[in-house]
């Protein structure tokens, strides 16, 4: 193995993990501020790959630009299955909020199965293929392309929360939902609109996603178990951190990819993924204890 | 101790025509379509009490069942394939190995709680199968071939037929018998509060860990007679997370964390199962393509629905024509 070849599998690791950390921004934001955690999460975004497909497809529309129409789109949706589903749950058990969410990612997998069947797909947009020299290294354009979506829609998601009075209130739901009602906020709106835009992100990053990698239906479960990796190496409900886990998680991957014999990887990554829930789960519990 | 219900003449008689139905369908009924399919209702009920022990009564919602029961059926093949042996003698190994498995990462896994337990055991599945797909002594996407029994197919079925109906008997009596034990009620306690039940003395650990242990040996001698049935198993087929997604759906329709729940939530959700099939086949709503899918989407909705109306199932749903007795 020659270090430039190291060198390429890290900075391909750096644009992976850029991608990853908007996958898993969502799952982070959904579970440190209201405490749920969201199964059916890699289903939307294995919808947002198929929409940005749909719209390459059916309007020529490139995925940056589908990118920006599935935020408020899926921003919809994610509203809808917080009135529609979780409210309902919030009141009785976690166990029945986390079954919810399973038959909805049941629903939504298979549905989109009957739609676009099982075959693999590939974003047909031709610049994602055309290959870059970024400091002497070679890039494809897609992935370039995704990975600056991600960076700036994790940009301005900090900002949101960071600056905005908006920002503010979903933080002071996080820290005391039962404060937050006493100030005023109306906890349920805001909740739904943390589940929105948790949705939202997820969608765009299964565009991101689409960019580099093929996609099929049924095998988006692969992104849940790799949010979950960022989320608990990054802890909960702040971007930055999720941010430098998505780039630490890509780089294991990337590395992993260069050093191990391929068919390891993910054996590799699913016993991380493993080991760090079961060490940390608890630390992952007490923050959503502290949560509720 | 909870004072065991009683129960009237009426479900006694109707539990023993049930059974002298079931076993006389498997001594006399010639179209082996029917038995195939009973003995899947069979299977799937000794799995889905398995489960139902840590699931249902201690709440921890266990999403890789699949992984005891391949690991049990994954026994069967090499020792089979490899040396030979009989299913009589590679069934029970195949649990003895599935609960020493469920030992070295399932107790572990006990540490987490809620819903990262059951992102955990997800997790684990997946794990299994990128395993049993890559260690050289599975033979991966190959799969294993097991010689069938020497018997004619009919002869073959009916030892399925009743074995699996057997130990479906035996766990599901037992599930009733620990209902009502204070290991049941230990089990209960974690369910509702860990932290007081610790408070209150009950040992938890020890409480999950036995009902982890006793769930995973069943699911994999459920497993390990598996691969002498089917004759064939491959990775993907046995560790399948719908198995483990088909478990909790049949446990959650019949009301988990009861003894009579999977009784009743197992042939409710084969028979929709086989109603969908048939149905839509006969109505050719997507073509000639085999609507699997299909009726996952309608097992989804099931889940979403029950888990939004009915968290107690079906046993839910009757329990106040029963009188609740044991309620203070």
């Amino acid at each position: 193995m020659t270090p430039a070849l190291l060198m390429e599998a890290m900075v391909n690791g750096v644009f992976l993990g850029l991608v990853y950390a908007l996958v898993s921004v969502g799952l982070s934001l959904t579970l440190g501020v209201l405490g749920i955690v969201n199964m059916a999460h890699s289903a939307f975004v294995m919808l947002g790959s198929f929409f940005a497909l749909e719209l390459l497809r059916g309007w020529g529309i490139p995925p940056v630009l589908a990118a920006l129409v599935a935020a408020p789109v899926f921003f919809g949706a994610g509203a809808a299955v917080h009135r529609l589903l979780l409210r309902r749950t919030a009141s009785t058990s976690e166990a029945m909020g986390l079954l919810v969410l399973f038959g909805l990612l049941l629903v939504l997998e298979n549905g989109s199965i009957l739609m676009w069947t099982t075959d693999t797909r590939v974003l047909p947009w031709q610049p994602a293929q055309a290959v870059l020299s970024v400091g002497g290294f070679r890039v494809a354009l897609g992935r370039l392309v995704a990975a600056g979506l991600a960076l700036g829609m994790i940009g301005s998601l900090d900002l949101l929360l960071r600056r905005t009075l908006l920002g503010k209130v979903v933080r002071a739901v996080g820290q005391n939902p039962d404060a937050a009602t006493v100030l005023g906020v109306d906890v349920a709106r805001i909740s739904m609109v943390v589940v929105g835009a948790g949705t939202a992100t997820a969608a765009m990053g299964g565009v991101a996603l689409a960019l580099m990698f093929p996609f099929a239906p049924q095998e988006h479960l692969r992104w849940l178990a790799w949010a979950f990796l960022v989320v608990v190496v990054g802890g909960l409900g702040d971007v930055r951190s999720t941010l430098l886990a998505g780039l630490l998680v890509g780089q294991l991957e990337a590395l992993a990819g260069v050093l191990l014999p391929f068919q390891y990887v993910y054996a590799v990554l699913y016993a991380f993924l493993a080991l760090t829930l079961i060490f940390r789960g608890r630390g992952l519990q007490s923050a959503q204890e502290r949560v509720l | 101790m909870v004072e065991p219900a009683r129960v009237g003449r009426g479900p006694v008689v109707g539990a023993a025509a049930l059974l002298g139905l079931a076993v006389g369908i498997g001594l006399w009924w010639e179209g082996l379509g029917l038995l195939s399919t009973l003995t899947n209702v069979f299977l799937f009920l000794l799995l889905t009490q398995a489960w139902n022990l840590l699931g249902g009564y201690g709440g921890y919602l266990n999403l890789a069942m699949a992984v005891f029961f391949g690991v049990g059926a994954y026994t069967t093949g090499i020792l089979a394939y490899g040396w030979g042996l009989s299913p009589l003698l590679t069934a029970p190994l195949g649990g003895v190995v599935s609960v020493l498995w469920a030992a070295a990462v399932g107790v572990p896994s006990l540490r987490v709680r809620g819903p990262y337990f059951a992102v955990l055991t997800m997790i684990l599945g997946f794990l299994a199968q990128v395993l049993a797909y890559n260690v050289p002594w599975t033979r991966g996407a190959m799969g294993i071939y097991v010689s069938p029994l020497p018997w004619d197919r009919r002869t073959v079925e009916q030892f399925f037929y009743f074995t699996y109906m057997g130990l479906a008997l035996v766990v599901t009596g037992l599930t009733a018998r620990i209902q009502s034990s204070r290991f049941g009620a230990a089990l209960v306690a974690v369910r509702e509060d860990e932290l007081a039940a610790a408070i209150l003395g009950v040992r938890t650990t020890w409480v999950k860990v036995a009902a982890l242990l006793l769930g995973a040996f069943w699911a994999g001698v459920a497993g390990g007679l598996y691969t002498q049935r089917i004759g064939y198993i491959e990775p993907t087929g046995v560790f399948s997370l719908d198995i483990s997604v088909d478990v909790v759906l049949m446990a959650m329709v019949g009301g988990a964390g009861t003894w009579q729940g999977p009784l009743l939530g197992v042939p409710l959700v084969m028979l929709v199962a086989e109603l969908l099939r048939v149905g839509v086949v006969h109505l050719g709503l997507f073509g000639a393509r085999i609507p699997a899918e299909f009726n996952r989407v309608v097992f989804g909705g099931i889940l979403v629905l029950i888990a939004l109306y009915a968290p107690d199932g079906l046993m839910g749903l009757l329990r106040p024509f029963r009188g609740r007795r044991l309620r203070v």
